[in-house]
């Protein structure tokens, strides 16, 4: 066995439930601290989960897991180049919570039992139960990333996570090649996007 | 050697824009190449029959051949032709306008790049690629927003905005598809409507959505605003007739005409209040267009093939009515050092006479008021209206008159002599004040004045375009 396929076996051994409670705990470091090396390392480790959800989707294609999660990494080397050029232009990095924790802690949990709900409830066209709790949840932390917050980067991970809950359903009712390949352009042009505004913010 | 239509169509515009991200440096080849690129492939789909070949040099185009990318089929149909026309006809146009506002920018490459993306999207035959493509031309379009300075607030809105409408879209299309499996089930059908209704509200800057188009308008370069409110929201119309078309029972619904009345409606009552009581230009060209984009739904919903001809004139009225207002809101910027509220512009007529000159003529013409081919359009729309339902006339003629409020209290201000004020209630200094507008600026002002009045004097060169549009979507009776 090759070390790439011993590799993506071990991803895909993965369980769907521990990634999804991945997905909810870097979501939650993204969303409640005010550092930003650790919301892109937390962006970072969310995008291998991601990719574990994929390997659900892609069971005869794991590469095309890793592409997801490769391009996610891509997208977070731009956004940290573009943070560290923010920070160099003034902003030092230190460690401390956001300024409106109790709201945030608050507003999470609400969300995170109405996406474990609707994901009970509601059934999505050929997504397993618990890979639907995994898409809810990421479209639950778009929502938050992007009502609660004004910087370019978080409010751009926020629409990333949007693209992965999307890209994560429909590449379950069509997993064909072209709407894949799409979806990561979207991703790839959305991460430059988001990178040149980050930057922008600090030029203007 | 042959080129099938869609490759040439596509390929030659991001082969072009790859050439110019290299000469940006030299603003006079970007902006001529750029424009001679985008230009050129209008007039290639205006005078090259559908079924004709071009030759050159060994090279033979051939317009209808397909092109196959990986199962999917690419081709440029009858009634794509008149959508790439729009798309490139009026890049070619803002390539030119925007010349002497952003030198070594972005703008060229990217706009180019994005104008072949838009084409590509009418090309494909399924209308979930067609969706992703605008996106992706979308997103590109935010790279220039910003480059002449200014908070990146509006650049980040679009971007979250149109992200936002890609779920609904491409859904749709899997709920469309279940349907033509299963047509009993009217629930697929009605939730198709709903999210595609959310996805294009969001597209287009309807109530509640409209806080991009404020945004962008008051952040960004107004060249690429522009480029922004013509290529980018005709695509997004053209997108929403292809649904239609793809899928006709769409527009069969009963509640169709009274949701895009309703919707219409919305967002010209809106957008005329909210542009009267503005403060600042930008703001106000932000609104007088979500007013227009409540026009152009309002013709939608009357679902007749009539309205869609009307819809297709606003649409053709607007890069006219948009360029002459860029062109005044860039230059009475550049004389208060970036900044378009009435306190700073007050007597800013006496030291840039042709921007403001500019900016009103483009206002009236935006506002739907004579002369102007806006004029004919819109009062085509009252008088369509008012036939079905009076009042509604009413409330589109009373919008319409809002908007023109903004720009009157807006010229009262440019028109104000300033008077002598204490230091501490000085406007902020200009950076660089200038005395001078640029000769080649006033040059492009005085001929899109010309041709501005000219099409409000004679608006059937424009309407039969429009009517030959609307002939072939083919929804409506």
């Amino acid at each position: 066995m090759t070390p790439f396929a011993v590799w993506l076996d071990r991803i895909s051994g993965v369980t769907t439930t521990t990634a999804v409670w991945g997905l909810f705990l870097s979501g939650a470091v993204i969303y409640f601290i005010v550092e930003w090396r650790l919301r892109v390392l937390a962006l970072f480790a969310q995008y291998l989960f991601i990719g574990v959800l994929f390997t659900r989707v892609f069971v005869d294609r794991p590469e095309m897991s890793l592409l997801k999660v490769l391009v996610g990494w891509l997208v977070c080397g731009a956004l940290f180049l573009s943070v560290r050029i923010r920070q160099t232009a003034g902003e030092r990095p230190h460690f401390h919570w956001a300024a409106d924790l109790p709201f945030r802690i608050l507003s999470l949990v609400m969300m995170t039992v109405v996406a474990y709900l609707a994901s009970q409830r509601y059934t999505l066209p050929f997504v397993p139960q618990d890979l639907a709790l995994g898409c809810i949840l990421l479209a639950v932390f778009a929502l938050l990333f992007i009502g609660a917050e004004e910087d370019a980067g978080v409010v751009g991970v926020g629409v990333l996570n949007l693209l992965a809950a999307l890209d994560l359903f429909y590449s379950a009712q069509d997993p064909g090649l072209v709407v894949t390949g799409m979806l990561i352009m979207v991703n790839l042009l959305v991460g430059l996007a988001i990178s040149y505004l980050t930057v922008a913010e600090v030029r203007t | 050697m042959t080129i099938a239509g869609p490759l040439f169509v596509l390929g030659v515009p991001l082969a072009v824009a790859a050439v110019l991200q290299i000469l940006r440096r030299w603003t006079i080849i970007s902006v001529f190449l750029a424009a001679l690129t985008a230009a050129g492939m209008g007039v290639l789909l205006t005078l090259l029959p559908l079924g004709g070949v071009w030759t050159f040099r060994g090279l033979t185009v051939e317009l209808a051949r397909p092109l196959v990318v990986m199962g999917r089929v690419v081709q440029i149909e009858a009634a794509d032709i008149f959508v790439l026309r729009y798309i490139f006809f009026t890049a070619a146009a803002l390539f030119l306008l925007a010349w002497r506002f952003l030198p070594h920018s972005n703008f060229f490459p990217v706009g180019l790049a994005a104008a072949a993306l838009f084409s590509g999207a009418f090309m494909v035959e399924q209308v979930v690629y067609t969706a992703l493509l605008v996106v992706m031309g979308a997103i590109l379009t935010v790279f220039p927003l910003h480059e002449s300075g200014g908070a990146a607030k509006g650049g980040l809105r679009y971007l979250v905005y149109t992200v936002l409408a890609l779920p609904g879209l491409m859904v749709t299309q899997l709920l469309l598809d279940l349907f033509m499996v299963f047509p009993n089930d009217q629930g697929l059908l009605n939730t198709a409507t709903v999210l595609l209704g959310v996805s294009f509200a969001i597209l287009f800057g309807a109530v509640p959505f409209q806080s991009w188009l404020s945004a962008v308008s008051s952040d960004g370069s107004p060249p690429v605003v522009t480029y922004l409110f013509t290529v980018n929201t005709g695509t997004v119309w053209f997108l929403l007739l292809a649904y239609f078309r793809n899928y006709p029972w769409l527009s069969q619904q009963a509640a169709f005409g009274t949701l895009f009345t309703t919707l219409g409606l919305v967002m010209m009552v809106t957008g005329g209040v909210l542009a009267a009581a503005q403060q600042r230009l930008g703001r106000l060209v932000g609104y007088a267009t979500l007013v227009d984009n409540g026009a152009m739904l309002l013709a939608l919903g009357t679902g007749r093939m009539e309205g869609l001809a009307l819809a297709a004139l606003l649409l053709l009225a607007r890069p006219f009515s948009l360029g002459l207002m860029t062109l005044g809101l860039q230059g009475l910027r550049q004389l208060t050092g970036g900044l378009d509220d009435h306190l700073a512009l007050e007597g800013a007529a006496f030291r840039a006479p042709w921007s403001t000159m500019a900016f009103l003529v483009g206002g009236i013409a935006l506002a739907g008021f004579p002369l102007s081919l806006g004029f004919a359009a819109r009062w085509g729309l009252y008088r369509i209206t008012a036939m079905t339902n009076f009042a509604n006339a009413m409330v589109a003629l009373g919008s319409a008159a809002a908007v023109m409020l903004g720009i009157v209290i807006s010229m009262r201000v440019l028109l104000t002599r300033p008077v002598a004020r204490p230091a501490s209630e000085a406007p902020p200094p200009a950076s660089a004040p200038i005395l001078k507008e640029d000769r080649l600026v006033v040059v492009l002002i005085v001929a899109l004045l010309l041709v501005t009045l000219a099409l409000g004097f004679f608006p059937r060169v424009a309407s039969n375009l429009a009517v030959e549009m609307a002939q072939w979507y083919t929804f409506f009776p």
